[in-house]
């Protein structure tokens, strides 16, 4: 994943502040993109436990994150 | 503290509820105190606004803040920032809408059957009240009102401040238009 490699020398160079900042978007963009993929999951039947699995956590914590949803 | 807020204010909170209802969220977020900020009409935040020149361009920014929901509500300074590590945000945005459709990534519910249950403020919108509070107590005003509330919003970083600093309102130009400092500026 070349956006990571990118990510880990801007993150440790120069200004922490443009680093930090990249870093901080990053995880906004990540927390949209995993809604919309978990949604779309729902809505085509998977099993929370599924998601889980592909997502690499518990069952619990998507249960938890998006079951009101 | 809810007491101490004007008629205004009162609005702008019970609207920004009605915005996110509309909206499809299921939460009630900064931008939708915003935009019910600005349905205000003969409002001191109107006022404000209208003398900063927002009069008749509150559909830019109503425009401007859509484009910030449709990028999961990204600042153009986090777009930037992930541009520097050459994400390209706009082409994530049109990939995503292409396969989930139209807004996929503001999270909101459109058409989808609307979320009938209590909508909580969002810890940010949460802020912008405790912030238009402080903003009121700061200036020895017993009401909080609504310009309280714009005050609290241009002062907080984040899409609505961003937006409303691209159409010249900023926590500065506001205050200088409501307390003036005595008289309107030359230059």
């Amino acid at each position: 994943m070349t956006e990571a490699t990118d990510l880990a020398e801007r993150a440790g160079d120069r200004d922490p502040r443009v680093g930090l900042r990249a870093v901080a978007a990053l995880r906004r963009l990540l927390e949209q993109l995993e809604a919309v993929q978990v949604r779309s999951a729902r809505r085509q039947g998977w099993s929370w436990q599924e998601i889980a699995n592909e997502l690499g956590v518990s069952r619990q914590a998507v249960h938890k994150k998006y079951g009101r949803h | 503290m809810f007491e101490r807020f004007t008629e205004d204010a009162r609005a702008v909170v019970k609207g920004a509820v009605v915005q996110a209802e509309e909206a499809g969220a299921r939460s009630v977020a900064a931008e939708h105190l915003l935009l019910a900020l600005l349905d205000r009409e003969g409002s001191r935040a109107s006022f404000a606004l209208t003398a900063l020149g927002l009069g008749d361009r509150r559909d830019a920014v109503r425009a401007a803040l859509e484009r910030a929901r449709r990028r999961g509500g990204l600042t153009q300074a986090e777009t930037d920032a992930l541009a520097g590590l050459g994400i390209d945000v706009s082409g994530i945005v049109a990939r995503v809408e292409e396969a989930h459709g139209v807004g996929a990534l503001s999270g909101e519910r459109r058409g989808g059957g609307r979320w009938t249950g209590h909508r909580p403020f969002e810890r940010e919108a949460k802020d912008v009240l405790t912030g238009a509070l402080r903003a009121a107590t700061g200036r020895r005003d017993r009401r909080i009102g609504d310009e309280h509330i714009l005050l609290a919003l241009t002062a907080r970083p984040g899409v609505p401040a961003e937006v409303l600093a691209d159409h010249g309102v900023t926590h500065e130009s506001v205050t200088r238009v409501l307390h003036g400092g005595g008289e309107a500026r030359a230059s």
